[in-house]
């Protein structure tokens, strides 16, 4: 997989490890901005109240 | 004794150049992409940590900055109310605003955070949360306050390591409410003689009536929401305002990293300061019990 999206990243190497670096940050950001953020309130850890 | 194994490859049962690499490809293709897979899955959890242990606590830091910096703004104000009545107001609360401040001196002198109106999740980010519908502090009934004890700040992170008699100081425009931790269930037989005698448990003692069995700390199952009615414990038991005691009720998670339970500590109201408008700034003695 990573192997492919690799092989598949245009340009020297220089340029492809930047893309690269990008990549991984944009996913990163993802995943803490948006993703965490939505599935944390529907995780059984961190429920404080009584009902 | 070994024997080389040198029969079984006649020039006939050669494998053939083309075929199974190409299935020996795919099939480590396939095995690989899972391996890939599993490795991100791993990573993706361990970033989920991290998210929820730290990068929380930053967004919610900045949170409680700024609702502590609106509730001084609130309070620099100059008084609209004649100055003999300095009277709190609690009223027309918007949920997710600041409105006192809580301070635990056993935790350290800056150990301290704005509290909320309300336990919405979007107002428990910001900082402790007020339940709406109970007490406000000093008032005679139970101020109930839920907090976070893993990230978004962990205000109540350490509250199972409350003693009986720690100070809670609760902070309002014109005073300051000294709460103390009730006797914790090994401490109510024997109390007069045992740890009663210590000067700072004056005025904290196992309660009676109605509150018999209220002890300072308790865990409970997430579906016990009795535990912050005005006589925790006892929905529906009716007492006058008059003979309710002044308690306060905190709720969080419990053990940590799980809902299965909650923990609560309960405290009972000793001693009021109200502020001296002449001397901005002085603060009571129990916020110097570090220790």
């Amino acid at each position: 997989m990573y192997a492919w999206i690799w092989r598949h990243l245009p340009g020297p190497l220089v340029v492809r490890i930047l893309t690269a670096v990008v990549l991984v940050a944009g996913v990163v950001a993802l995943l803490m901005f948006v993703v965490f953020p939505w599935v944390e309130p529907k995780l059984p850890f961190n429920q404080v109240t009584t009902e | 004794m070994t024997t080389l194994d040198t029969g079984g490859h006649t020039p006939d049962g050669l494998v053939g150049p083309e075929e199974p690499p190409k299935r020996a490809d795919t099939a480590r293709t396939v095995v690989r992409g899972i391996g890939e897979l599993l490795i991100t899955a791993g990573l993706v959890v361990l970033l989920f940590v991290v998210y929820e242990v730290y990068v929380t606590d930053i967004v919610s830091a900045g949170k409680q900055r700024d609702a502590t910096t609106a509730l001084d703004n609130t309070w620099g104000q100059p008084d609209t109310v004649a100055e003999p009545e300095r009277v709190e107001r609690f009223t027309d609360l918007g949920e997710g605003t600041g409105f006192a401040k809580m301070h635990i001196p056993a935790f350290g002198l800056d150990y301290g955070f704005t509290v909320i109106e309300g336990t919405t999740e979007k107002s428990l980010e910001i900082g402790p949360g007020h339940y709406r519908g109970t007490a406000y502090p000093g008032e005679p009934g139970n101020f109930a306050v839920a907090g976070h004890r893993v990230g978004k700040g962990a205000p109540f992170n350490d509250i199972d390591l409350l003693n009986s008699c720690d100070a809670i100081l609760v902070e309002t425009h014109y005073s300051w409410f000294v709460y103390r931790v009730l006797p914790k269930s090994e401490e109510v037989v024997g109390w007069a003689t045992g740890k009663g005698t210590d000067p700072r448990c004056q005025g904290v003692a196992p309660l009676g009536g109605p509150y018999e069995g209220l002890v300072g700390q308790q865990i409970v199952r997430p579906s016990q929401g009795e535990v912050i009615a005005p006589i925790p414990g006892k929905v529906g038991a009716e007492s006058s305002v008059g003979e309710r005691a002044t308690l306060m009720t905190l709720t969080t998670c419990h053990p940590r990293f799980s809902d299965r339970q909650r923990l609560i500590v309960h405290a009972v109201m000793v001693k009021q300061w109200a502020k001296d408008p002449a001397k901005p700034g002085e603060t009571p003695p129990e916020l110097k019990e570090t220790s």
